[in-house]
């Protein structure tokens, strides 16, 4: 099951030679013969796609090594985890405490992490394969955070060891109710939760409609889509499903989450498994009488042989990664890839990751009205506090609160369908499209205004009332550094050079440069906090800023 | 998070001082329909219960031989009959019928007359028997039983089509010639984006649950030291971008700050009412609404929509712990926004009512239930035909005449109907229903007879 990866040096190599193409019948483009220097600018989009924000320190390193090199380089980085730093920490009076913890040390990773790509990979799973504090999951941080660290582990690994490991997550047990799923009682008409096994194939691995290999939606004779799965077929999986709850003891009604078993996959209570035959896809049937792993594996093995799957995971992490409304090429060569890497193996994410990144699509000219993405709210947050080495007096990084500000936070989404739909088409010119921009459901007046207001404190406010001694600032309140910007305010030609330097490399519009140059000067040249602060108000707030090219 | 005192701030750092030069003008402007008016007002507040409410356990059936029926079916999920809280329907159906414990508020609205129910009711394209749900001899609405599809059927009634338009949305493009002068738009929700509200022509306007937020920085008031930088911020909002995404987001951005401080301003003018809202989010969001219809005048308004909602009706788990928090937190919620309402003098104008994803099984999956279809939705204001139970209540057994399995119930009466009647009372032209609810020709009945 768990079958070898061969994530070396020399295979990513010779997959982005050949443009990561093999087994789909996609002909990737030629590289060119030679290939002209990267850019600041092109490393910052790059580098948008594949981290928590373009640094200039990051962007020499890419200029440097080349886009490829600097992947693989990437995927040899130790993971950044959660869990560890969680059990360093004192037990808490209430569990739910520690889910500032949690994301205090997902912070962390994401601002320092030098493993920046499998942890934007791990974010991009998370909002796929999701679970939330909000909800039953809010005493349990330790699962939580290691949920998280799975999802990192796997972030370029096998996508069949990654469903079965989601699956057997005692958080996933709890969040989509598996956990202590039982066989059916046909006496009391009880008969197994479906709500695990309906997802699992709806949001996390086939969708609803039979798709073509670029993703689009086969229509059968009257121009309507074909269901993948009916009623029976989710009854089948839900009866798969039954058995399973936290490890370590004697009876699957008795199980209780503990500090250690949140964080252990669950358990099968033999006794309360279904072991009859169960209807799955594609006509197939499991047989009765199996072992509950068995019926577990086969029907993981089901779905991961769908070829749904390939096309399905694609579009998802290209649209987390690089672009709203990839062509149907695109979405083709990235599936192709997860249906054979070059090696005969399926369901390879670090194959699939390069093939995102090192596409002709992910690295498009300067002026495409639809290629790229608007960037996450999150992540327009650390790309602010990575290029101004964001911190706080006390170390911690306290933004609990990142759900309500922002409308996203890690693993804080209001239900299993994400923050927002990959299906989203705001109204006006790219609903006419029939384009999608998924990030733009959570973009409303409130939400927005929210957003801009912080990004107002976080460039004003805070660094005001410190610098000013207004009143005590909290120790976790989180600070950014612009003492470069105040040291060189008194040319607001130099401070914007500076800070579109360090938020947009370089490439900043006309408009709003002379925009932040006009602002600045109305400020007194001797005011060089508020000067420096104007100058990354107005971009982070911009629509180039908010826009991941 | 350190406290803002703004006036501070702006005197201490150098914007203050710098920031007069401000030139008023209207970087933007609100775009409105042409023609018309309406010489009276109405509202619709849509209350939408995420996750598939199980309201089969709200209104139950009371009469021994029903109950008996529903207790065998739903085991431990039973509401038990002694706890059940009976009311009395103006016109006897032939079947008593109790509410669930915690639905005190919702029952005596029904019993005062005010409130309504319409049993089930759900998404079809045509009416459907049990036989013809398993030779597929009608079209039905795609994905049955799926969360985000089912919400959008309730949303959109799109039924087997492709549409991106929400049923409010339509109706606010069908009458946006006739309500010209309004200060805001026709549709206002107050828990994020929704197809119900999402429309061709017109814009839903998004607010938080206590009204709209203020922008920090850049003031509406051309006195302010930093109005300054509310210019130069629209400015650059209103520069030509080349994405598509960075319009969109510059779009959303523009009309929050239209709409922020005039709005904000106009909930805060409100007078505070004597009926109190429950604690909690969708309290908060009630009374918010019930603000705004309180300064309709003050906005010009005679036509509104507002969308409320509430979340964690996917009871999967620990059912019968949640559902009387669930349950009652909408009864309650119901009964404070009409009393304030009343209070308003407007109870005859504004009429309320739920929609859910789905009702659930009927059946148990240990100590919760499934994604099921049919279910129980309420109708309240002065202009609702109270005190009655509209539609045709299933019999509640398990592989009954409307089961499709599990104790999913077939709709017997239609989310276009139910919707049109509303729409109809709402000043939508008998012509125009089938833009509304694009199923309505293919039910006899097209006006269930719930309103005035």
């Amino acid at each position: 099951m768990y079958r070898p990866l061969s994530i070396i040096a020399s295979l990513a190599f010779a997959l982005s030679a050949c443009g990561g193409g093999g087994g789909g019948g996609s002909s990737p483009p030629d590289p060119p013969p030679s290939v002209p220097p990267i850019t600041k600018a092109e490393a910052f989009r790059f580098l948008n796609q594949a981290t928590f924000g373009a640094t200039e320190a990051e962007a020499d390193v890419v200029i440097e090594m080349g886009y490829a090199a600097w992947i693989e380089d990437q995927m040899t980085k130790p993971e950044s985890l959660q869990l560890p730093h969680m059990r360093s920490l004192p037990p808490p009076e209430f569990p739910a405490q520690r889910q500032t913890d949690r994301v205090d040390i997902w912070i962390r990773n994401a601002l320092h992490g030098e493993d920046q790509l499998r942890q934007r990979v791990a974010f991009a799973l998370s909002e796929i394969f999701v679970v939330s504090q909000l909800g039953a999951l809010a005493d349990q941080p330790w699962g939580l955070a290691d949920y998280y660290d799975t999802l990192a582990r796997h972030a370029f690994g096998d996508y069949r060891a990654l469903m079965e490991a989601v699956t057997l997550h005692p958080a996933m047990g709890v969040y989509l109710s598996m956990l202590g799923n039982e066989k059916p009682d046909t006496q009391r008409n009880i008969r197994p939760d479906e709500n695990y096994a309906r997802e699992l194939m709806q949001l996390f691995s086939i969708g609803l409609v039979e798709l073509n290999p670029d993703g689009s939606q086969v229509l059968d004779a009257n121009n309507q889509p074909v269901p993948t799965y009916d009623q029976a077929v989710i009854e089948g999986f839900a009866h798969v499903f039954t058995g399973w709850s936290y490890a370590g003891f004697a009876d699957l009604r008795a199980a209780f989450p503990t500090y250690s078993n949140q964080v252990m996959p669950m358990q099968l209570y033999p006794a309360y498994h279904d072991g009859g035959p169960k209807k799955i896809l594609d006509d197939v049937e499991i047989p009765a009488g199996q072992s509950g792993e068995q019926d577990l594996r086969d029907a993981l093995d089901n779905i991961f042989n769908h070829p749904n799957v390939g096309p399905f995971i694609a579009i998802r992490l290209i649209q987390r990664l690089t672009a709203s409304n990839p062509s149907p090429a695109y979405a083709q060569r990235v599936a192709a890839v997860f249906d054979d890497n070059g090696f005969g193996v399926r369901g390879d994410l670090g194959a699939v990751v390069r093939a995102i990144l090192l596409d002709a699509e992910a690295r498009p000219d300067m002026s495409m009205e639809i290629d790229g993405k608007l960037k996450e709210p999150l992540l327009r947050l650390t790309q602010l506090w990575r290029a101004y080495e964001a911190h706080s007096d006390s170390g911690r990084y306290s933004f609990a609160i990142s759900y309500i500000v922002l409308g996203q936070g890690p693993l804080q989404s209001p239900s299993v369908f994400n923050f927002f739909s990959p299906f989203y088409a705001p109204p006006g010119e790219i609903r006419n499209s029939s384009l999608v921009a998924p990030e733009l459901q959570i973009a409303t007046e409130y939400q927005n205004t929210f957003v801009t207001n912080w990004m107002f404190y976080q460039a004003f406010l805070f660094n005001w009332v410190v610098d000013r001694n207004l009143e005590p600032i909290q120790e976790d309140t989180i600070l950014i550094n612009f003492e470069e910007e105040t040291a060189i305010a008194g040319d607001p030609i130099a401070l914007v050079d500076s800070v579109s330097g360090k938020l947009l490399g370089g490439e900043i519009s006309d408009t709003l440069r002379a925009e932040i140059v006009r602002m600045v000067e109305l400020i007194p040249a001797e005011e060089a906090l508020a000067r420096a602060a104007e100058a990354i108000y107005l971009t982070v707030t911009s629509p180039e800023y908010a826009y991941q090219r | 998070m350190a406290k803002i005192d703004r006036r501070k701030f702006m005197q201490q750092s150098g914007l203050a001082a710098a920031m007069f030069a401000a030139t008023p003008g209207a970087a933007f402007s609100q775009v409105v329909g042409s023609s018309g008016g309406f010489s009276d007002y109405k509202a619709l507040v849509c209350m939408f219960l995420y996750g598939g409410n199980d309201s089969f356990n709200l209104l139950v059936p009371h009469s021994d031989a029903e109950y008996n029926v529903y207790a065998q079916a739903r085991q431990g999920l039973a509401v038990p009959q002694s706890q059940l809280l009976p009311i009395t329907p103006a016109a006897p159906d032939g079947i008593d019928y109790g509410l669930h414990p915690s639905a005190g508020g919702l029952r005596t609205l029904f019993e005062d007359g005010v409130a309504a129910f319409v049993s089930n009711v759900g998404p079809l394209i045509e009416p459907m028997t049990k036989e013809q749900f398993f030779n597929r001899s009608v079209r039905r609405p795609p994905q049955l039983f799926s969360h985000n599809d089912q919400q959008d059927q309730w949303q959109s009634l799109k039924g087997d089509a492709q549409s991106k338009t929400g049923w409010a949305g339509r109706m606010a493009d069908l009458i946006r010639s006739g309500v010209a002068d309004q200060q805001m738009a026709t549709n206002v929700s107050l828990f994020g984006s929704n197809l119900f509200q999402s429309a061709d022509e017109t814009v839903a306007y998004v607010m938080g649950p206590a009204g709209p937020l203020l922008f920090e920085g850049i003031p509406a008031d051309p006195e302010d030291p930093f109005y300054e930088q509310r210019l130069a911020f629209l400015r650059i909002l209103n520069a030509d971008y080349p994405s598509i995404y960075e319009r969109g987001f510059a779009d959303v951005q523009k009309r929050a700050i239209a709409a922020a401080d005039k709005l904000s301003a106009a909930i805060a003018s409100a007078d505070p009412f004597t009926t109190v809202f429950p604690q909690g989010q969708l309290g908060q969001q009630l009374e918010t609404v019930a603000k705004l219809i309180a300064v309709r005048g003050e906005l010009k308004m005679q036509r509104q929509i507002f969308f409320v909602a509430a979340g964690g009706f996917d009871t999967h788990d620990k059912q019968n712990e949640d559902q009387p928090l669930l349950i009652g937190g909408v009864s309650d919620g119901l009964k404070a926004f009409y009393d304030a309402m009343f209070e308003l003098g407007i109870a005859e104008s504004v009429t309320t009512f739920t929609q859910s994803d789905f009702g659930r099984t009927l059946t148990s999956n240990g100590d919760g239930t499934d994604h099921a279809w049919g279910g129980n939705q309420v109708v309240i204001g002065d202009a609702v035909r109270g005190r009655h139970v509209y539609g045709s209540y299933p019999l509640l057994q398990i592989d009954g005449p409307e089961d499709v399995g599990g104790g999913r119930m077939i709709p017997s009466t239609s989310a276009d109907q139910f919707a049109a009647t509303l729409a109809s009372w709402f000043g939508i032209a008998a012509a125009d229903l089938d833009i509304v609810a694009p199923n309505i020709d293919n039910f006899a009945v097209r006006d269930l007879g719930f309103m005035i």
